[in-house]
C-alpha cells in the first residue's frame, strides 16, 4: 500500500498559453526582484561622479550589458502586462477560454513590442 | 511543496511492446502507463500497436479494444461511456479528459495515456481520489436551511436558479483538480478547482442560509488563495465548465463582503 507510485504530473502535462504566461509571470517576478537591486547599484554609481561611473558605462555598452538591459526591459514589460491581465481576472472578467488565449497572446507579443518601443525611444532612433 | 521530479518508486521504465497481429496498414502506437501492485516492480510504459481501421472514434474505444483483443490485464475505470459518470477521467496526449468523449483523432502522433496526474496509483490507469472526496465532504455539499420545515417547498426565482448554471453540471471526474499545478504541490491543503466550484455552487444558492459560514470556511490562504489563475482547470474540464471563474467569484465575494 505505502509503495504506491505517484502518477507523473508536470513531466507529461501539456503547456498552453495561460499556463505559460502564468509561469513566466513568476519567473519575471523573480528576475525583477534582482533587477531592482542592479538598478539601485547603477544609480549609486551615477551619484559617485563621472570617473567612478566609467566602468559601469563600459559594461553597459558591452554585449552582456546590453543583453541584461534589454532583458530587464522585457521582463518588466511582461510583468506589467501580465499583472494587468491578472487584475482584470480578479475583477471576474476574461475567463472565457477563447479570451484567455487572446489576452495571453497579447501579453506575450505586447511585452516584445514594448521592449522594442522602449529601445527605440531610449536610443533616440526617432 | 514544489517537487518537479518523481520519487524513486515512481520512475517510469520502458515496458512490453505488443506488435500488431492483424496485418492492418492503419496502425497507431498507444503508450499506456502500467503499474501492478501485486509485484515489486515500478511503473512502466507498455506500447500497443492498434488497428485503427476497426476502432471507433474515442480513446475509450482504443482501451476497450486493447483490453478485449490484445492484453486483458490493463486496468481502467469506465462506466457510462457518454461523458456523464466521470469514471474514465485520465491524461491523454498530455491533457486531462474523459476517455469516452475525447476523440483519438485530436491527439497527434503516438497516443500517450497516463492516470490523472499527481495521484497515488492504485493500478494502471486508476488513481486514488480519496483525498479529493474528503475535501468535497469538508465543504458540506448539501442544502442547509433551518427556517423552513422539511415538508415545505422552498421557492427559487428563475434568475436565482440561472446562477447555478455552469456549477451544478459538474460530474466530479477530477480532471480539473488533477490538472492544477497548485493542487499538485499543495493538494493536502488547497481544495482545488473541483471542490471550490462546488463550494461556489452552494454559496450562491439562494435557498441556502449558511452563505456567510460557507464563505468563512473557504476564506483561507491555503484552501482558496493557492489559485493563481493558471487556468489548467478550465482548459481541462470535459463538461466545458469554468472552475477558475468560480474561484475568482469567491475571491471577489470575500473582498467585497463583510465576512
Amino acid at each position: 500500500m505505502e509503495n504506491r507510485p505517484l502518477s507523473p504530473h508536470i513531466q507529461i502535462y501539456k503547456w498552453h498559453i495561460s499556463s505559460l504566461v502564468s509561469i513566466s509571470h513568476r519567473i519575471t517576478g523573480i528576475i525583477n526582484f534582482f533587477a531592482i537591486t542592479l538598478i539601485c547599484i547603477w544609480f549609486a554609481f551615477m551619484l559617485l561622479g563621472e570617473s567612478e561611473y566609467q566602468p559601469i558605462k563600459i559594461f553597459l555598452e558591452s554585449f552582456l550589458g546590453k543583453f541584461i538591459l534589454i532583458g530587464i526591459t522585457w521582463s518588466f514589460s511582461f510583468q506589467m502586462l501580465s499583472e494587468i491581465r491578472h487584475l482584470i481576472m480578479d475583477l471576474g472578467y476574461g475567463f472565457d477560454l477563447q479570451t484567455t488565449k487572446i489576452t495571453g497572446l497579447l501579453v506575450i507579443f505586447g511585452s516584445i513590442f514594448l521592449t522594442i518601443v522602449v529601445y527605440i525611444f531610449g536610443r533616440g532612433v526617432i | 511543496m514544489v517537487q518537479l521530479s518523481l520519487p524513486k518508486n515512481s520512475e517510469i521504465k520502458k515496458g512490453k511492446y505488443f506488435k500488431d497481429k492483424t496485418g492492418s496498414k492503419n496502425l497507431r502506437k498507444v503508450n499506456i502507463y502500467r503499474w501492478d501492485p501485486s509485484t515489486d516492480e515500478g511503473p512502466r510504459i507498455d506500447t500497443y500497436e492498434v488497428d485503427m481501421d476497426n476502432c471507433p472514434s474515442k480513446v475509450l474505444d482504443i482501451l476497450n479494444k486493447i483490453k478485449n483483443e490484445i492484453d486483458s490485464t490493463i486496468t481502467y475505470r469506465r462506466s457510462c461511456a457518454h461523458g456523464v459518470c466521470g469514471s474514465c477521467a485520465m491524461n491523454m496526449g498530455g491533457k486531462n479528459g474523459l476517455a469516452c468523449t475525447t476523440p483519438h483523432a485530436e491527439i497527434e502522433g503516438d497516443i500517450d495515456i497516463y492516470p490523472l496526474p499527481h495521484l497515488k496509483v492504485k493500478k494502471d490507469l486508476i488513481g486514488d481520489l480519496d483525498g479529493l472526496y474528503k475535501q468535497y465532504q469538508s465543504i458540506e455539499p448539501w442544502l442547509k436551511n433551518n427556517s423552513t420545515k422539511e415538508t415545505t417547498e422552498i421557492y427559487q426565482s428563475k434568475e436565482d436558479r440561472a446562477k447555478l448554471d455552469g456549477a451544478y453540471e459538474c460530474i466530479m471526474c477530477a480532471c480539473c483538480s488533477t490538472s492544477c499545478p497548485s493542487y499538485w504541490w499543495n493538494g493536502d491543503k488547497y481544495l482545488g478547482p473541483a471542490v471550490l466550484l462546488q463550494a461556489y455552487r452552494w454559496i450562491i444558492d439562494s435557498r441556502d442560509e449558511e452563505r456567510k459560514a460557507r464563505l468563512k470556511k473557504v476564506a483561507d490562504e491555503l484552501k482558496l488563495y493557492r489559485c493563481h489563475t493558471i487556468l489548467n482547470c478550465t482548459n481541462a474540464c470535459p463538461k466545458g465548465l469554468n472552475p477558475a471563474k468560480a474561484i475568482a467569484e469567491i475571491k471577489k465575494m470575500l473582498a467585497t463582503a463583510n465576512v
